[in-house]
């Protein structure tokens, strides 16, 4: 991924209290992704165990804070997050990436039907097994996505890095957040492409999950084709600058 | 055990054997819910009839599961708990009567589990006490979608296939008036039309669930099938249904002479006949189908309906009608509707009049209690909130106690 380049709107006007002014005046750049929410705004409290702690119970700094908060402005929560205790990021942000044209019920309802396939796929070899077995075999559904999630995490990337008129494959060190990313992309990009034509995507994401959760199968292996190429160019870690 | 001075105290011995005792017993529910439990010495015996008197000292949870698995010994104390069914009695008396997402868990649990509930035990109360001498009594099951309807017809297809009655069930009416690929002209009567694929497989269901009946039950009339195949008078009424499985082209004739025969002569004391209809409603709506002119057609206009409309008439004795009525797979009825009158119409009402309604709602505290009991013990809830008091909470409050919601609920957590 090349640098991120911040990029300014010129001339904003008319605007009301804490909607962001322009941080930076560069002549013929707009600012791609920005938020309607001025740096004031406080990030909302979503957590129910925190409004249930008895007023008596607080230290002095959570008085404080609690106190702080009265006075400050907060940013309205967003409709995807809930206080469910059934609440999972890492599963939100799946349903998100997988979801096509905004249609968050048919993705929401296609995670909820993967879940309930590996859990029946592992109930199934369960009963199956004998009984040493049967303690090996995890029929967590989401224990099982958050271990293929992270087995298919690749350690290290390839960042494009235009050097002497050519561009450059360099091995980078990837942070947490592009590792989860990819993990995810590759995933999904496996089972839309390369799944037999009348087959669900339920079936075939449970499927690679399965397989990826015992670190075998198609998506492991292009982690593994990542490190590869790294380790091959090796010699070009030199041009990274950071 | 620690040292006591002086003889120990035969209260406190007998307390830690009742103990001991409680733990077997729970652990020996959990694993064989089917098996009578047998404890061979006096001793032990003596301890077993402490226990039915004191409350045993285990943690107090709900208890989801009976050991009484004949639905005939149902009673009000056995209402939230589950019953299994043994997989001889689902092949033989529900082949295909089951919901598909009941017949998935069926599948993963490897057992059948039925929970007892207040309609069910209402209409078995009925059933134990009808007088056969008099006309059949339709009872009609109706309630909101996903409460249990179809499961508690099962329930009572179950009682009657075990107290030995023919049972006449339809899995679900709607599928015979919707997407029906091919329609054939009836030879018996032009105007109406044959569905030779749905006949054929509900004779073949029929068949498994009544085998021994079907020998018994002899024809009242010559059928003559073409020009080389007749039923004789006096033959087994297994001749008429292997011909209309063989035979697809004349399987709603063979179904229509059954329905006959068995109207005919149910009122002769040999067998008792319960007819039972899921998605009754069917009967009196409209039809997806069309002829080659692509006119509708009416549901009397099927052979099929036509016939079984005669079947849910009061005007044989010797049984009972138990039929639901379900918005599920109907068509053109709003999502909403729930009642006998808006699904029948009027003239499904008025045809259906004297009928008793029966309505089954959502779980009551105590069900629901005793399903999520249900569904920790098979280690159906594998999310680690699902198990402590917030995540019940929140099933509550998320699926309002509906029996069909939770199921999916729990499906994914």
């Amino acid at each position: 991924m090349a640098a991120p380049t911040v990029k300014v709107a010129r001339g904003w006007w008319g605007l009301a209290f804490g909607v962001r002014r322009t941080v930076l005046r560069l002549p013929g750049l707009t600012q791609v992704r920005w938020s309607r929410y001025g740096p004031e705004y406080q990030d909302p409290q979503i957590d129910k165990e925190y409004y249930r702690k008895p007023l008596a119970q607080l230290t002095e700094e959570e008085t404080y804070e609690r106190e702080l908060r009265k006075t400050q402005v907060i940013k309205a929560a967003p409709a995807t997050k809930t206080s469910s205790v059934f609440e999972d990021p890492v599963i939100s942000k799946f349903t998100n990436m997988m979801m096509k044209g905004g249609n968050k019920v048919l993705a929401r309802s296609l995670m909820t039907q993967t879940l309930e396939a590996v859990k029946r796929k592992q109930f199934e070899k369960y009963h199956a097994a004998s009984a040493e077995e049967q303690a090996t075999i995890e029929r967590n559904p989401y224990t099982i996505f958050h271990q293929a999630l992270k087995n298919c995490e690749p350690v290290i990337g390839l960042v494009p890095i235009l050097k002497g008129g050519h561009f450059y494959q360099v091995p980078v060190p990837l942070a947490d957040r592009r590792r989860r990313f990819l993990a995810m992309k590759w995933m999904i990009a496996e089972c839309r492409e390369k799944k037999p034509r009348r087959m669900l995507m339920p079936e075939k994401l449970s499927q690679e999950l399965l397989e990826a959760f015992y670190s075998r199968g198609p998506v492991i292996k292009r982690k593994h084709d990542m490190h590869k190429m790294a380790e091959a160019n090796r010699a070009l870690a030199h041009y990274r600058w950071w | 055990m620690k040292e006591r001075r002086g003889t120990p105290n035969l209260h406190e011995v007998g307390r830690i054997m009742l103990k001991g005792m409680t733990r077997l017993v729970s652990r020996v529910h959990k694993l064989d819910p089917g098996r009578f439990l047998h404890l061979g010495t006096q001793a032990s015996q003596c301890l077993v009839a402490h226990l039915n008197n004191q409350v045993p000292n285990e943690s107090p949870r709900a208890i989801s599961r009976t050991l009484e698995n004949d639905p005939a010994k149902h009673g009000e104390q056995h209402v939230g708990r589950h019953y299994s069914i043994p997989a001889q009695d689902l092949e033989t008396a529900l082949p295909h009567g089951l919901p598909p997402r009941f017949v998935m868990q069926v599948k993963t649990f490897n057992e059948a589990c039925l929970m007892v509930r207040k309609p069910a035990l209402e209409l078995l109360h009925y059933l134990k006490n009808t007088n056969f001498a008099h006309p059949a009594v339709r009872y009609v099951l109706y309630g909101e979608k996903g409460t249990g309807k179809t499961l508690s017809l099962c329930h009572i297809i179950h009682f009657c296939a075990k107290q030995d009655w023919l049972i006449l069930h339809i899995p679900d009416a709607h599928l015979w008036v919707k997407n029906c690929r091919d329609l054939l002209q009836s030879t018996y009567n032009k105007q109406r039309f044959d569905q030779p694929l749905e006949a054929s497989i509900w004779l073949k269901n029929f068949k498994t669930a009544n085998e021994r009946f079907l020998s018994q039950i002899k024809v009242q009339d010559k059928y003559v099938w073409n020009k080389r195949e007749s039923t004789e008078k006096g033959s087994p009424l297994a001749e008429v249904v292997e011909q209309g499985i063989m035979r697809v082209r004349n399987a709603t004739d063979a179904v229509g002479i059954v329905l006959k025969e068995l109207k005919r002569q149910s009122s002769l004391g040999i067998f008792r006949l319960l007819v039972a209809v899921d998605g009754v409603n069917a009967l009196w709506g409209r039809t997806t189908l069309k002829r080659e002119d692509k006119s509708p057609i009416a549901p009397e206009e099927l052979a099929l309906i036509y016939n079984l409309r005669k079947m849910v008439k009061n005007d044989w004795q010797g049984g009972a009608i138990v039929l639901t009525v379900s918005q599920t797979g109907s068509l053109f009825k709003p999502r909403k509707a729930y009642l006998p009158q808006e699904l029948l119409g009027k003239e499904g009402f008025d045809t259906l009049d004297p009928f008793i309604p029966i309505l089954v709602s959502n779980y009551n505290p105590k069900e629901f209690e005793g399903c999520i009991q249900y569904y920790l013990e098979n280690n159906w809830l594998q999310h680690e909130k699902a198990h402590t008091e917030e995540g019940k909470k929140e099933l509550l409050f998320l699926s309002n106690r509906n029996p069909g919601l939770l199921e999916r609920l729990c499906a994914y957590l």
